[in-house]
């Protein structure tokens, strides 16, 4: 029972909602504290990386970006936080958490659950970053980048490629590039609408694409396509195998 | 009388068609000389044939068929207030009358060549069972579109009961009860009165004005929950308020607009209504921002389904009913006959 409390942090659009939790909070006694909250997933964010908590409860259905998406970003922060989500009614993903044992309560949020759940926390073993995917029933607005201890948020429609090289995956836009720790196969699965594949390694945003130029010979492999990104002076090629892409987009 | 309602659930009362509305006329019309049509085909010997019978028919068939019309119009508001059977027989009365009139009358100018007495009657005869067929078909459709109608009031009863409007609205209520109890008092009551609303008979009508308060009650709830990211921009200063509309036909729209338009926003946005009187016609409209980068969204074509068949059965083709959906933006616009509440 000397345990120090828990740190808790709220993050739910409702304000009402956020008050119904810091109340219930405050009913369970002097095991939790609340650290903090939150209107949104990005001021989730900013928050949470300045000032780490242990319990993050987080409301599933918010503008921008929805709690899943946000879980799936907080969990690049060291160490990553419990979470435990919150929704009046969203049958898929009631399904999916019992699937998975994902902690959520149902709103209205009654005591006995919220301590319940609480107590379960200390115990528990973080979630794991696949299970998040999978509850995750549109795809992302943002990319996350863990870098030297902040994470970045790239909104998916300012990237221009995505590349995979050795061990990461290079993700282009306008001003710069940054490293992603993800596999080419999920992301172009998750984005199937944004990004199409030109290469074995290399996915490109539909919207970005100018135009397509024939490469007389090409690092010897004789002549071959290559795609033109808006804003980039560089040129991609484009493998044999997906030269159909030019028919599509052309 | 709310009992022997929901026991009748399952057989409508039948009515006589509104012979007042221009669908229901139209609908005559063609279907009278779709008839008439069959007829000619089935006399006919080749295809000139067909129209030059068709014709005949016509010279005869037209004026009755017209001036029926016009006489139903008339007689219109009598007929309402009989029963059923009694306004079949009525219709069925009207048209002999007319028939054997203008056959009496002007049967020498419409059909020169016609074999007296035996043309006479025959005509009273066909026009008598063209009207019962007629009136059959109405009474059909009528059951068809209601069956429907039922359909509705429960798609209706569970729309309004949305899980997520539900849910959260009584939690957010939770989330003031200490603070506020006042305010979480006055939410609890709107939520009564808007779940008795939904109750209510989704064929009833109601006056404008209710249902605006309806509206602004059921914003309240929202506003509890989303606060200053939610605005809505009332333009009903030329509203006539007198005017009836179908119980909650604004509400799902305005509900539509929260959870699609307004939600979504980390700012907010503002939900324009409109609703004024243009001639005859009450003109809606609902407007509301929408996320630029969401693609259109399939999830609440139940509500408008709902409004769509519902406009249908009331007014036929008198009611429109458009949307527009553009980048950042979504539009519904109704427009139905105006009608006056009758005090009583």
């Amino acid at each position: 029972m000397s345990q120090t409390p828990l740190k808790i942090f709220i993050v739910d659009d409702e304000a009402p909602a956020r008050n119904r939790l810091r109340e219930l909070l405050g009913d369970c006694g002097e095991q939790v504290v609340v650290s903090g909250e939150a209107a949104n997933g990005w001021a989730a964010l900013e928050k949470l990386a300045m000032t780490p908590v242990d319990v993050v409860l987080l409301d599933i259905r918010m503008p921008q970006m929805d709690g899943i998406e946000l879980a799936q970003h907080l969990q690049k922060l060291n160490p990553p936080p419990a979470f435990i989500f919150t929704t009046a009614y969203d049958a898929y993903a009631i399904r999916a958490f019992e699937l998975h044992a994902v902690d959520y309560l149902l709103k209205p949020i009654r005591l006995s659950r919220l301590s319940e759940a609480l107590s379960r926390v200390r115990a528990a073993k973080p979630v794991a970053a696949d299970v998040l995917h999978e509850l995750q029933q549109e795809p992302r607005r943002n990319l996350s980048i863990h870098e030297r201890g902040r994470i970045h948020l790239i909104p998916v429609e300012q990237v221009l490629f995505l590349r995979a090289e050795a061990k990461y995956i290079t993700v282009r836009t306008v001003e710069r590039e940054y490293l992603l720790e993800e596999s080419l196969t999920s992301l172009e699965k998750e984005f199937a609408a944004h990004f199409v594949r030109i290469h074995r390694n290399c996915l490109v945003a539909k919207a970005a694409i100018e135009g397509f130029e024939r490469v007389g010979s090409y690092e010897g492999e004789g002549s071959g396509w290559m795609v033109k990104l808006a804003g980039l002076p560089e040129r991609l090629a484009i493998s044999r195998r997906q030269q159909h892409i030019i028919r599509d987009f052309g | 009388m709310n009992k022997a309602r929901s026991i009748k659930q399952n057989h409508p009362s039948d009515a006589l068609p509104n012979f007042r509305n221009l669908g229901v006329t139209l609908r005559m019309l063609l279907l009278g000389n779709a008839l008439a049509l069959l007829a000619a085909l089935l006399q006919a010997n080749d295809g000139m044939d067909v129209l030059l019978r068709m014709m005949q028919i016509a010279t005869m068939l037209t004026p009755v068929l017209l001036g029926s019309l016009v006489l139903l119009w008339l007689t219109q508001p009598v007929l309402n207030k009989l029963a059923y059977w009694q306004g079949v027989l009525a219709v069925n009365a009207q048209v002999a009358l007319f028939t054997l009139l203008t056959c009496l009358f002007a049967g020498e100018f419409f059909r020169p060549d016609s074999a007296g007495y035996f043309d006479t009657v025959r005509c009273v005869l066909l026009s008598v069972a063209m009207s019962s067929l007629l009136l059959m078909y109405f009474r059909l459709r009528a059951r068809v579109l209601s069956r429907s109608l039922e359909d509705a009031r429960l798609q209706v009863l569970r729309a309004r009961i949305r899980p997520h409007f539900l849910y959260n609205t009584i939690n957010a209520v939770l989330g003031i009860v200490r603070a506020q109890p006042k305010l979480a008092e006055t939410a609890l009551e709107d939520m009564a009165d808007l779940f008795r609303m939904a109750m209510s008979d989704p064929q009833d009508k109601a006056a404008l004005r209710q249902e605006i308060s309806i509206c602004k009650q059921y914003i309240a709830l929202e506003k509890l929950r989303m606060g200053e990211r939610l605005h809505v921009d009332w333009q009903i200063q030329e509203m006539p308020e007198d005017a009836l509309i179908p119980v909650l036909l604004l509400q799902p729209l305005l509900e539509n607009a929260v959870y699609h338009g307004i939600e979504p926003l980390i700012e907010g946005g503002t939900i324009r209504v409109s609703l004024k009187r243009l001639g005859g016609e009450l003109q809606i409209v609902v407007e509301n921002p929408v996320p630029v980068a969401d693609l259109p969204r399939t999830g609440n074509q139940i509500a408008l389904q709902n409004i769509r068949e519902r406009l249908a059965l009331l007014f036929d083709i008198e009611a429109s009913y458009q949307v527009t959906h553009g980048t950042d933006f979504y539009r519904v616009e109704i427009t139905l006959p105006y009608a006056k509440e009758v005090t009583r």
